[in-house]
């Protein structure tokens, strides 16, 4: 049940939902993975892939135009 | 100044505030809307919406600034083009056009109080942004606009060439998302 | 500063014990574990309603120039607004299924095809019922070896450079530095196709054909033919999507 993070602040699409589906690959299930994110489509684009794969997925705006999007590997 | 500022915490609070201005809209929201002013701009304007026309004419200014000249230019030869490029920047429909979209952009991600300033981060995104810019804008003029007003634009109009257009643009994503995953990750 | 400073898109951070006794997905218990707090965030809300009162007033100026100018400024502001609240990415469409096997974006550009097909045909229909010039008719363009190379590398470009021409004024506009580069060498890019494009047009455009399904088909063959190929198209997404992802959502 580790946490892992993950910076892509300052990248643009489609690298944070290219290095997110890179790192869930890696990790168990149960595992749980912080995505940091400050790009507006990446915001709804990531969210949108974890659940469509299943993952539980929290969306958190942690700063102005920042998010922290949060994954929980279920499969 | 507590007042005022406990005025735009309720007011970002608020659920309809929320619903148009905080939250995003779903894609098929974006692209009923879109429609709708892409209609009214071809009935208003008697032309459909482009963007990368303008950008040409943003090029040819920027190339005479420097003391460059586009007059001998097959592209700019015809009486309209030459029309456009006399009446200058701050004349210039297409680019009130595409200026209004960045400050309407703008907009939007202040009133949802999103608005954050990102620094290019490494030499890789800086290669990227030269490169795609590049690209798109040779490319566009080849094939007479852009995603808006080859591929949008041409296939509302029922024209072929938006179809042709799309199939290529396709494959060319397809292969810049290969190359992308080489090289720019 | 007080706790409204501190308020999340879809959730509150709460302190849960430890995330190993979330495992559930129980939507009611945070998957994540406590967090150091958060600096209180600013409002923005003032500053953009400052814009929108800004965008007003040079509208305003524009139009006492001309009504053209302040119709485009209008519209293009319009056209920002939805762009960023929908996140509607054209570059998305085209890129999403290969990347990732999702195909929403790409459905929602359909019907937006679907739409303005309907709507664009009543308007020249209507034009064209009354003898008068057929809007729009500039935009039915030559096919050829041109269209295929342009479209090929605006393709590359625009995934390399993540937006294309509106998605990258979109991105300008919300702060991406990246895109205010791309921006630039777009235009660059751009006369250099236009300084090239006499050569182009000599060697291939001038042989390509300009075909208006209409003139082939009938206004209404025409539509029909073509909401068809969306339908398709859109049936294709639905299946793809749901071969890569396992949902058709």
């Amino acid at each position: 049940m580790a946490e892992f993070a993950l910076d892509c602040l300052g990248e643009a699409c489609p690298v944070p939902l290219m290095k997110t589906e890179k790192k869930m690959a890696e990790m168990a299930v149960g595992d749980v993975l912080v995505v940091n994110i400050d790009h507006s489509c990446a915001m709804k684009n990531i969210p949108e892939w974890a659940r469509k794969q299943g993952h539980n997925v929290e969306i958190e705006e942690v700063d102005d135009g920042e998010w922290e999007v949060i994954i929980e590997k279920t499969k | 100044m507590s007042g005022f500022r406990a005025f735009f915490d309720k007011l970002g609070k608020n659920k309809f505030y929320v619903m148009i201005f905080k939250n995003p809209f779903t894609y098929v929201t974006g692209a009923i809307l879109l429609s709708i002013f892409q209609v009214v701009t071809l009935a208003v304007t008697g032309e459909p919406w482009g963007v990368s026309g303008t950008f040409a004419n943003w090029g040819a200014w920027l190339y005479q600034l420097v003391g460059g000249n586009v007059d001998k230019w097959y592209y700019f030869s015809s009486e309209g083009a030459q029309a456009t490029l006399a009446r200058g920047f701050l004349d210039d429909p297409g680019t009130m056009r595409n200026l209004g979209i960045i400050f309407g952009a703008l907009a939007a991600t202040l009133l949802a109080s999103q608005f954050k300033l990102k620094k290019i981060k490494s030499i890789r995104q800086v290669v990227a942004a030269v490169l795609g810019g590049l690209m798109m804008g040779y490319g566009a003029r080849l094939a007479f606009g852009c995603n808006i007003g080859a591929l949008f634009s041409g296939i509302a109009s029922l024209s072929v060439s938006g179809w042709v257009y799309a199939i290529f643009l396709f494959v060319g994503a397809f292969v810049g998302s290969k190359l992308l995953a080489k090289f720019f990750m | 500063m007080s706790e409204n400073n501190m308020e999340a898109t879809t959730s509150t951070p709460v302190a849960a014990p430890e995330a190993t006794e979330a495992t559930d997905g129980a939507q009611a218990t945070s998957i994540r574990r406590a967090r150091a707090p958060r600096k209180p965030k600013k409002n923005q809300i003032p500053i953009g309603m400052l814009v929108v009162l800004g965008m007003v007033v040079v509208g305003i100026v524009l139009a006492s120039r001309s009504s053209n100018l302040g119709f485009f400024w209008m519209t293009g502001g319009i056209f920002g607004f939805i762009l960023q609240k929908s996140r509607f990415c054209f570059t998305a469409s085209m890129r999403d299924p290969v990347i990732s096997g999702s195909t929403s974006v790409t459905r929602a550009v359909l019907i937006a095809f679907a739409v303005t097909t309907i709507m664009f045909t009543a308007i020249k229909y209507g034009a064209a019922s009354m003898g008068l010039p057929i809007p729009g008719s500039s935009y039915v363009v030559p096919i050829s070896f041109a269209t295929v190379v342009g479209a090929f590398i605006f393709g590359v470009g625009m995934v390399i450079a993540g937006g294309c021409a509106s998605g990258t004024l979109m991105r300008v506009g919300e702060g991406f530095t990246m895109q205010w580069l791309s921006l630039l060498f777009f235009v660059v890019g751009s006369l250099i196709g236009a300084a090239h494009f006499g050569w182009w047009k000599e060697n291939f455009i001038v042989h390509g054909p300009s075909i208006f399904l209409p003139d082939h088909f009938g206004w209404m063959g025409a539509v029909v033919l073509q909401l068809l190929v969306i339908a398709l198209l859109y049936r294709a997404a639905m299946l793809w999507q749901k071969k890569k992802m396992g949902t058709d959502e």
